[in-house]
């Protein structure tokens, strides 16, 4: 693609997204809501195009779901930090999760997509959510007028975006510019290496968990004696993508068996794998940054606890006079 | 059913066009959580932007993984959860501890740094 022409996309889209922001009518502001998403999607369209469709992509059921996702994610991230009021922004930060979740699906990550959806959308945006009706003051329902003046109005709204145009126009041009032209060209053989590397190291994956493996070749195989392993310690063997394994019967024969494609470990059986087997120092210090974000959480409410002590210490010590029943606008200053 | 099942099994590679798709939305995801950052005046929605660029990101590891079908990627998003949880639990404990001092959650009340 050309880059003058990704440019332009990028900015039709930054024009779009300004005249959301613009503080004016509501018409302008559907048509420039109309304007960026057009944007987003002639630019995903004209790529789906230009990739080989009839090949497939690698991606579930591509055309139909993928877009409805991808869609689904711009349109409610834009309105996400387009609207005026925080609980409706923090809803549609949920919908852009949602979303995603199902992109993952289709990228065949199943199990970050469900976790995605019960960590994400149902214990970090339910705190969110929280804080904002501790925080938020009421507000009548219809009167856009009653919210707080900087929720309404953006910071710099030209400015920010054209920052962002600026960070996305780069990015695509990394993805589709000169360099990347003859990568992205239809015809392109596909990465059959990568394929058969991935799915050897399925296999592996089970060679390493003796328990299911063994269930696997028991169930082939009830009543066999032993594993012979091959020269390199491995039982299983993978050949041209499928699994073998010799095994000696109970007769003394030996036998080779051809694993089924279904004993290959799932997504999560896998990625739990990976996770303890080859990341297990970060999974520790994932584990001590939760307890040091939990210890900082505890300690700044109780700085909260007792500066009210203190401060109702203070209003007892003055008399009745100078009471502060709770935290005003003097608050913490000396 | 079956034609998903018959995919799961039958793993293909992701072609490069179908990668740059995911990674353009996964820009336009990141691009559109840093505008949210810097033009958002309440703290809390600031801070729900930075998911939103923690949200790109993830989907950009997601799409590697999947190009090279490694679980890395997949394991590296855990990771960002993590990151992300700890992030919300200390913002949002700064946020209350903020509102209380001066009844607002505008950032700007908070542009002179003194007490």
């Amino acid at each position: 693609m050309a880059p003058l022409l990704l440019y332009a996309i990028c900015a039709a889209g930054a024009i779009g997204l300004y005249l959301m922001l613009r503080p004016g009518a509501r018409s302008v502001k559907s048509i420039g809501a109309l304007l960026g998403f057009a944007a987003v999607a002639y630019l995903g369209v004209r790529l789906a195009l230009a990739a080989d469709l009839s090949a497939g992509l690698g991606l579930r059921d591509f055309p139909f779901f993928v877009a409805i996702f991808a869609g689904v994610a711009v349109a409610a991230a834009g309105r996400m930090i387009t609207h005026p009021r925080p609980v409706y922004c923090a809803l549609y930060f949920v919908l852009v999760v949602v979303a995603s979740a199902g992109l993952f699906l289709m990228l065949q990550a199943e199990f970050m997509a469900f976790a995605l959806i019960i960590v994400y959308a149902g214990a970090i945006l339910i705190t969110y959510l929280f804080v904002l009706m501790l925080a938020q003051q009421a507000e009548s329902e219809e009167d856009l007028r009653s919210l707080a003046e900087y929720d309404r109005v953006p910071r710099e709204p030209a400015t920010a975006v054209l920052v962002g145009l600026v960070l996305v126009a780069v990015l695509g041009d990394a993805l589709f510019g000169r360099t990347a032209e003859n990568t992205t060209r239809p015809g392109q053989p596909w990465p059959t290496v990568a394929v058969a590397e991935g799915v050897a190291r399925e296999w592996a994956a089970l060679d390493d968990m003796p328990r299911a493996r063994n269930a696997v070749i028991e169930k082939l195989a009830p009543g066999y004696t032993e594993i012979v392993r091959n020269p390199m310690g491995d039982a299983i063997t993978v050949r041209n993508g499928t699994a073998f394994v010799e095994i000696v019967t109970a007769d003394g024969v030996q036998k080779t068996l051809e694993l089924p494609d279904s004993a290959r470990p799932g997504n999560t059986q896998r990625v739990g794998f990976v996770l303890v087997s080859s990341f297990p120092v970060s999974l520790e210090l994932a584990g001590v940054i939760l307890t040091m974000a939990m210890f900082g959480a505890v300690i700044l409410a109780r700085r909260q606890a007792e500066l009210g002590d203190d401060r109702r210490r203070d209003a007892a010590a003055r008399g009745p006079a100078g009471t502060l029943p709770n935290g005003s606008a003097e608050g913490g200053r000396p | 059913m079956t034609g998903l099942a018959a995919a799961a099994m039958a793993p293909l590679s992701m072609s490069p066009a179908a990668l740059n798709l995911v990674l353009l939305l996964s820009a336009v995801l990141f691009g559109l959580g840093m505008i949210g950052f810097l033009i958002r005046r309440n703290m809390i929605i600031m801070f729900l932007c930075t998911e939103l660029m923690f949200q790109g990101a993830a989907l950009a590891m997601i799409a590697f993984g999947r190009m090279h079908m490694d679980l890395s990627g997949q394991v590296f998003v855990i990771f960002i959860l993590t990151i992300a949880a700890a992030e919300a639990a200390l913002a949002l404990g700064l946020v209350v501890l903020l509102f209380r001092h001066r009844e607002t959650l505008n950032a700007e009340a908070w542009s002179e740094l003194r007490e």
